[in-house]
């Protein structure tokens, strides 16, 4: 009997470690991950949809909402640890709650930070609460949250869509992914003269890789660039709700010069960020989602 | 030092019984005109009083103070709540109000059918 209880036992850390380690890579092939909510509230004895968003990503995808109605608000991080036969939702909530008014006439709010957790099945929809189960004075609003397995081909992009029909409502809902891959378009520049465009497809904390940057004048350059994910927030709101995770930083060296290695920061499919370098180089970086595999 | 301290000093002395007669003549005088004076010396009659019973004295009494009538408590426990009533109006006012809702109950809740 100890020996089955054992084996048992064994069984479960190994299943479970499996699923951790699996979570942790998101890595499982051609599997995107779809959370779809819909925004519902209470009207006139009725039931309609204010709101509604999808999101889709890598099977480590995260859902970060924002919900404010009445006098309260709701930010929440969304993320799914998924199981062969069903998933544990996860919710780090903030909440902040406006209970009344300050001796100066100003609103003071009352802030809240909290987890909370439902196991449910691939496809089924869950009910959440943002502002919980009391109705101070606001009406009814609640989600309908649904996640899903679907097939993909690779891509590892996450997409987003949001509707809002009511405009009172404030609800956004952003995919969180950190990207495994990036693509680092680079250009030289030093004066009025520019290189031709670089494209590489970068792994963060990944091996340098030489880049050479002509200019039409003969005269090469040649840079060491290494892709890395930038240091975790502080510990707070922004840590809590993941803000920064599409973000990576680019070291770059001149292995010619002496000059120390410079790093340049920036979020995936934004704006270019320029970086002086020694000699009067000045480089151009743009960050982007890789195309599919 | 003014001069209901020299008389309150005095008034001491009288209770220990070191004045001398012109002395106590002249403090009664004073006393009879001097509400507060004549408060103060009750006290340290009172005082005297309360030591001697606590040393065992048999004959030592504290003297009886008047007492509010009933009407009176009334009105003064009356003005007591609705001065509460008041004092709790502004300090809403001051510092707000708290939460109409317990904390638990205004978080966010994941409900499976």
């Amino acid at each position: 009997m100890g020996v089955r209880r054992s084996s048992f036992r064994n069984a479960l850390t190994l299943s479970l470690g499996l699923a951790l380690a699996g979570r942790a890579s998101g890595q499982e092939p051609g599997v995107r991950l779809t959370y779809r909510l819909r925004v519902m509230a209470a009207h006139a004895g009725d039931t309609i949809e204010i709101a509604h968003a999808e999101v889709a990503g890598p099977l480590d995808t995260d859902l970060r909402l924002h919900l404010a109605a009445d006098s309260a608000e709701v930010d929440a991080l969304l993320s799914v640890l998924p199981e062969p036969d069903s998933l544990t939702l996860d919710g780090q909530f903030l909440s902040r709650r406006n209970v009344g008014r300050s001796r100066h006439g100003l609103p003071v709010w009352t802030e809240d930070q909290y987890q909370r957790a439902a196991r449910m099945g691939w496809g089924r929809a869950v009910r959440v609460l943002p502002f919980g189960r009391a109705r101070s004075g606001g009406r009814a609003l609640w989600l309908l949250a649904t996640v899903d397995r679907t097939a993909g081909v690779g891509a590892t992009r996450p997409t987003e869509t949001v509707e809002v029909v009511e405009p009172d409502v404030v609800f956004t809902a952003e995919a969180v992914a950190r990207p495994r891959r990036a693509t680092v378009t680079l250009t030289l520049e030093r004066g009025d003269t520019v290189s031709a465009p670089r494209v590489a497809d970068l792994v963060p904390d990944g091996p340098p890789r030489a880049i050479d940057f002509s200019r039409g004048t003969g005269a090469a350059t040649m840079l060491q660039v290494a892709l890395a994910y930038p240091e975790p927030p502080p510990p707070g709101r922004d840590r809590v709700l993941a803000r920064g995770a599409d973000e990576v930083c680019l070291r770059v060296n001149d292995p010619a010069g002496q000059a120390p290695a410079r790093v340049i920061c920036g979020r995936l499919n934004n704006v270019a960020r320029g970086v002086p370098l020694a000699g009067g180089d000045t480089l151009f970086v743009t960050f982007a989602w890789p195309g599919a595999r | 030092m003014d001069e209901h301290a020299e008389w309150r000093a005095r008034i001491g002395a009288a209770a220990d019984g070191e004045l001398s007669l012109p002395e106590q003549a002249a403090l009664a005088r004073h006393v009879a005109g001097c509400a507060a004076c004549a408060g103060a010396w009750a006290s340290a009659l009172e005082v005297r009083a309360a030591m001697a019973r606590s040393a065992g004295a048999p004959g030592a009494r504290t003297v009886p103070r008047r007492r509010l009538g009933r009407s009176a408590r009334r009105i003064v426990v009356v003005l007591l709540i609705v001065g509460g009533v008041i004092a709790g109006w502004l300090a809403r006012d001051w510092w707000g109000v708290a939460a109409d809702v317990p904390v638990e109950d205004g978080r966010a809740a994941i409900v499976v059918p």
